[in-house]
C-alpha cells in the first residue's frame, strides 16, 4: 500500500488521486496543513508539513539518509511539538540513580514513548539515536513501546539523545513498570523455551515410537524394542515434566482447591499416558504411548501460546500507556523561580505550574486568574470547564489554552484519579463469576471416565485377572481426552487471532466466553458513541452575511489554532481567504484581520459583547455582519449502523453519560436510544450496571474515559475505545484499536460463533471417545488403532476450530 | 541394525544441540520483536553515511 502511495507521489502533485494526500495533510503526521505550510523536498518530491516541528523532523530524517522510514512505515508519525520540552530533568542525578542501571562503559535506562506506532518507528529510533555521540546501545520495541538506551555519561548527558527523540516526535516517559515488564519478558521466554523443547522432543519421541508402530508383525528383537522404548522415555521425560509443568502445576492447584478443572484433565491424561508407558516399558508389556503424551503437550502449549500472544501484546501496550502519566511536575520555588521535579517529590502545599496542554500533576486549587480544564476523561463532561481562582482542579485532567498555577492539596494515592483506580480494582474483585465451560465439561468427563475405568477393571479382574491392568491402562489412554482438552483452547486461539485482525484487542481472559452471553450493552456518550471533537449543528447569519463566507472566514481564523473547535471548520478552509494578525484570546476566542476587516470568533461575550448563550459567534469589527454557529456533539459516523446491528442481535441498549440532561437527551434522540441516564458519576454508572445485572442481564459496557473505568471493570464484559484513557483500557476486557463502533457487533457475532464451534468440538471429542471406549473396554486395542484414533480426534477439533480464523468483512449478522 | 547404535546417540546429540541453540536464541531476545528486524533487512546500511547527522551535532 505504501509502495503504491509513494509511486503515486513520484508522479507529481498534479495527480488528482494524490491531491488530498499531498496537499491537505502533513507528510509526517497527516494532520491538516495550515495556510503557510513549510515545504521540503524528499526523494525529489516536495511535501507540505503542518508545523516547523514536523518539517524539521522530516528534514533531519532526510539528511541522515533515513528517508526509508517513510517507505517502511505503515502508520503516520505523531505530530512533533515544536516547543522544546524541558529535558534537563532527565540529567538529574536523583532520577538517574533511581531508574538507571550501570552497564560496562556507561548507564542504561528504559524509556517509554507514546508515539511508536509501527515497526518503522522502532527502526527509525534505533538508527537515529545510535548516531548521537556517546550513545552505546539502543533497542526500541514497537510492540511494547519501550526504548532501552545505554549511554556514556562522560561523553553526553542523557538529555542530548532525548532531545533528538523529541525532535522526531517521540516524547520520552519514565518506564516505571520495569519489574513487571521484566517479569513478563521472563515469563514469555520461559513459555517459548517450553514450547521449543516440547516441539523438538515431540518430534524425536515420535520418531522412536514410530519405529515401534511400524513393526507390525513383531519381527523386532526384544532388546531392540526395549532399547527404543527407553530412548523414547529419555526424550519424552523433559517434555512431560519441563514443558508440561504449567499443566501439572495447574492440576495440583485445582486439587488443592478440591475441584476438577481443565488443567486436571490435561495433566492426568499426559501423566497417564507417560506413566502407563513407563509401566509397560518396565514390565515388557504390549504397547507404549510416549508419543501421545508429548504430542499432546506440544499441541496444547502451541494453542495456549497463540491465544496469549494476541492478548499479551495488547496488554503490554495498555499497561505501558497506563503508566505513562507525567513523570515530572514543575514546582515554583519561594523566590518565584521554577524547577522540574519528579512527580513523587511534589508535596501538599507546594505551588505547581501547569503549561497549557499539559496534564495536571496533582489535586489542588487554582491560585490566580482563570483557566480551562478538559475534564472529559474524569467526568464525561464534553466541553472544557472554566475555573477561577479557588476552584478545585484534579490530577489527570488537562489544562487548556492558558497556563495555570495551582496549590497542591493532595498527591499520589489521595487524588481523585487514584481513587478511581482503587474503585476499578474493587469493582474487578466483585465481578460476577461466570463458570468457565471448559472446567465444567472437564469435571464431568474426568468423573465419568474414572467410574468407567473402575468398572472395566473390576469386570476384567473377575474374568481375566492377568489382563485387567493392561486393558484399563489402554482404556484410560485411548479415551485420554486429548481432543476434549484441545476443543476449547484451539477454538479460543483461532478466535483471538481473528479478533486481533479485526482490530479488537482481547486484553482480559475469558473475554470471548463472556461476550457470547451478553444480553445488554451500556454505552458511554462522549468519546464512545459521540465524536471527541464537537460538530457544527446549524449556522445562522445576520447582516447580509452568506453562510459559506462565514464558514470560510471562521476556517481562516481558526486555521493555526489547536483548539478542538478548529477541526470543525477545517473542511471549509479556502486558500483565497487568508487571515493575518491572528491572535488567540485564551478561553474566549480568536481575532484576526481578513481583507482589512477585523473579525472576532468566539463566545458571544467576546465577539458581540452580548450575553453568553453557549453558541459560537463570528462578528466583524462593527458588528454589522456575522454568524452564529450552534455546536453540538455529533455521533460517530458508524454509531447508528452499529446500534442497528446490535439491536438485530437481540441486545437491549442503554446510554449512561456524565454530561448534562439536555445534551444527553438530544444526543439519544438522534440515535433512537430510549433507556438514557444523564449526570452519572462513575459510582452511579457502576450502580446502574449492577441494577441491570440484578435484573438478570449479562451486561457489556462500552466506554472510553477514566470515569468509565470502574464501570468497565464491574460489567460482565467491557470494551474500551482505543483513543480513550489508559486506565479505562486497563480495566477493559477488549480494546477497540480504532474507534470503529461496528467492530462491536462483529466481535459479538464472532464470540457467538466461537461458542458454537466450541460446542461442536466438544460433541466431536465426546463422540470419538464414545466410539473408542467400547473397543478399549473389550481389550481389542492395537497400537495403530490407538494412534489413529487419537490423531483423528485431535485433528477433527483443530480443523473445526480453524474455521474461526477466517474473518469475513461485515460478519455482524 | 548395529548402525542404530551410532545413529540414535547421534540423533540425541543433535537434539541436545538444537535445544541449546533454541535456548540461546530465546535468551538473546531473538523472539522479542519479530517485526522491526524484518524491516531492517530491506534497507541498505551502506547508503547511510554518518557525515550527514554530524553537521548539526558536531561537538562530540
Amino acid at each position: 500500500m505504501n509502495a503504491v502511495a509513494s509511486s503515486l507521489r513520484t508522479q507529481g502533485s498534479a495527480s488528482t488521486d494524490t491531491a488530498p494526500l499531498d496537499t491537505s495533510t502533513c507528510f509526517h503526521c497527516s494532520e491538516p496543513l495550515p495556510a503557510s505550510a513549510p515545504r521540503i523536498a524528499i526523494d525529489g518530491v516536495e511535501h507540505g508539513f503542518c508545523c516547523e516541528g514536523c518539517a524539521a523532523a522530516a528534514q533531519w530524517i532526510r539528511d541522515a539518509r533515513l528517508g526509508d522510514y517513510y517507505r517502511l512505515r505503515s502508520a503516520h508519525g505523531g505530530r512533533v511539538e515544536p516547543a522544546g520540552e524541558a529535558l534537563a530533568c532527565w540529567d538529574r542525578e536523583d532520577i538517574l540513580a533511581a531508574h538507571a542501571r550501570n552497564v560496562p562503559g556507561g548507564r542504561e535506562l528504559v524509556l517509554l514513548t507514546d508515539g511508536m506506532r509501527c515497526a518503522a518507528c522502532a527502526w527509525l529510533i534505533d538508527r537515529a539515536l545510535m548516531r548521537e555521540p556517546g550513545v552505546l546501545e539502543v533497542s526500541a520495541n514497537a510492540v511494547t513501546g519501550r526504548i532501552r538506551i545505554a549511554w556514556d555519561p562522560a561523553r553526553t548527558p542523557l538529555s542530548r539523545p532525548l532531545q533528538r527523540l523529541v525532535s522526531l516526535g517521540y516524547r520520552p516517559w519514565l518506564a516505571t513498570g520495569a519489574e513487571r515488564e521484566q517479569a513478563r519478558v521472563k515469563e514469555r521466554n520461559r513459555a517459548l523455551l517450553r514450547l521449543g523443547i516440547a516441539g523438538l522432543g515431540a518430534v524425536q519421541a515420535m520418531m522412536f515410537t514410530e519405529a515401534l508402530y511400524l513393526d507390525t508383525n513383531g519381527s523386532m528383537s526384544i532388546p531392540m524394542r526395549d532399547f527404543l522404548r527407553w530412548i523414547a522415555f529419555l526424550v519424552s521425560s523433559p517434555v512431560v515434566f519441563y514443558s508440561g509443568w504449567p499443566f501439572i502445576a495447574g492440576c495440583l492447584r485445582e486439587l488443592r482447591e478440591y475441584r476438577l478443572g481443565a488443567d486436571t484433565l490435561v495433566a492426568t491424561s499426559v501423566l497417564l499416558a507417560y506413566g502407563a508407558s513407563l509401566f509397560e516399558t518396565l514390565t515388557g508389556g504390549p504397547h507404549v504411548w510416549y508419543d501421545a503424551a508429548v504430542m499432546f503437550v506440544f499441541l496444547l502449549l502451541a494453542a495456549r501460546m497463540l491465544e496469549q500472544r494476541a492478548r499479551s501484546a495488547a496488554s503490554a501496550r495498555v499497561d505501558a500507556l497506563a503508566r505513562a502519566r507525567p513523570a515530572f511536575a514543575v514546582r515554583e520555588r519561594a523566590d518565584g523561580s521554577r524547577e522540574a521535579i519528579p512527580l513523587e517529590a511534589l508535596e501538599a502545599g507546594d505551588i505547581a505550574c501547569v503549561a497549557a496542554g499539559d496534564a495536571v500533576p496533582a489535586d489542588g486549587t487554582l491560585l490566580a486568574g482563570e483557566a480551562w480544564f478538559e475534564e472529559s476523561l474524569l467526568t464525561g463532561e464534553s466541553r472544557p470547564v472554566h475555573k477561577r481562582a479557588g476552584d478545585a482542579v484534579f490530577a489527570g485532567t488537562a489544562c487548556r489554552e492558558a497556563p495555570a498555577r495551582m496549590r497542591v492539596a493532595a498527591t499520589g494515592v489521595a487524588t481523585r484519579l487514584s481513587q478511581l483506580a482503587a474503585l476499578v480494582e474493587r469493582a474487578q474483585a466483585h465481578r460476577p463469576t461466570i463458570a468457565r465451560m471448559a472446567d465444567r465439561v472437564a469435571m464431568l468427563f474426568v468423573a465419568a471416565l474414572l467410574i468407567v475405568a473402575a468398572i472395566v477393571y473390576a469386570v476384567w479382574h473377575a474374568q481375566a485377572p492377568d489382563r485387567a491392568l493392561d486393558v484399563t491402562l489402554a482404556l484410560l489412554v485411548i479415551s485420554c481426552p486429548c481432543a476434549l482438552s484441545l476443543a476449547i483452547p484451539a477454538a479460543l486461539a483461532s478466535a483471538n487471532g481473528a479478533l486481533a485482525r479485526m482490530g479488537v484487542l482481547p486484553v482480559g481472559p475469558d473475554a470471548l466466553d463472556r461476550l457470547a452471553r451478553v444480553t445488554g450493552v451500556v454505552f458511554d456518550k462522549t468519546g464512545t458513541l459521540g465524536e471527541t471533537t464537537p460538530a457544527l449543528a446549524s449556522v445562522s447569519t445576520f447582516g447580509g452575511m452568506e453562510r459559506d463566507m462565514a464558514l470560510r472566514i471562521a476556517a481562516a481564523l481558526e486555521r493555526d489554532s489547536r483548539h478542538p473547535l478548529a477541526a470543525m471548520f477545517a473542511p471549509f478552509a479556502d486558500a483565497r481567504v487568508r487571515a493575518s494578525d491572528v491572535r488567540t484570546v485564551p478561553g474566549q476566542g480568536v481575532r484576526g484581520t481578513i481583507d482589512g476587516i477585523e473579525w472576532r470568533l468566539g463566545q458571544a461575550r467576546f465577539a458581540m459583547d452580548a450575553e453568553d448563550d453557549g453558541a459560537l459567534w463570528l462578528a466583524s469589527a462593527g458588528e454589522s455582519e456575522g454568524a452564529r454557529f450552534d455546536v453540538s456533539e455529533a455521533p460517530r459516523a458508524d454509531a447508528a449502523e452499529a446500534l442497528a446491528l446490535l439491536r438485530a442481535q437481540g441486545l437491549s441498549l442503554h446510554l449512561c453519560s456524565g454530561d448534562g440532561e439536555a445534551a444527553v437527551a438530544r444526543f439519544a434522540d438522534t440515535l433512537g436510544l430510549t433507556d438514557v441516564h444523564a449526570r452519572q458519576t462513575p459510582e452511579d454508572k457502576l450502580a446502574r450496571v449492577r441494577t441491570l445485572q440484578h435484573e438478570g442481564r449479562i451486561v457489556a459496557m462500552v466506554g472510553d474515559g477514566l470515569n468509565d473505568a470502574p464501570v468497565l471493570a464491574g460489567a460482565d464484559v467491557s470494551i474500551a475505545v482505543g483513543d480513550g484513557a489508559a486506565l479505562a483500557q486497563r480495566a477493559a476486557d477488549l480494546v477497540l484499536a480504532t474507534p470503529a463502533l461496528h467492530r462491536i457487533p462483529d466481535a459479538i457475532a464472532l464470540a457467538r460463533r466461537t461458542r458454537r464451534i466450541v460446542r461442536q468440538n466438544l460433541a466431536w471429542a465426546v463422540g470419538w471417545n464414545l466410539v473408542a471406549l467400547p473397543i478399549a473396554a473389550m481389550g481389542m486395542v492395537t497400537p495403530w488403532i490407538a494412534a489413529l484414533g487419537m490423531a483423528l480426534s485431535s485433528l477433527t477439533v483443530t480443523l473445526n476450530a480453524l474455521r474461526l480464523a477466517r474473518v469475513r468483512e461485515g460478519v455482524a449478522a | 541394525m548395529t548402525i542404530l547404535l551410532l545413529l540414535i546417540p547421534l540423533a540425541l546429540v543433535l537434539l541436545v544441540v538444537a535445544i541449546w541453540a533454541f535456548a540461546w536464541a530465546v535468551k538473546q531476545g531473538q523472539f522479542e520483536d519479530l517485526d522491526t528486524p524484518a524491516l531492517a533487512i530491506l534497507v541498505d546500511d551502506d547508503e547511510a553515511p554518518p557525515q550527514a547527522p554530524r553537521s548539526d551535532q558536531d561537538d562530540a
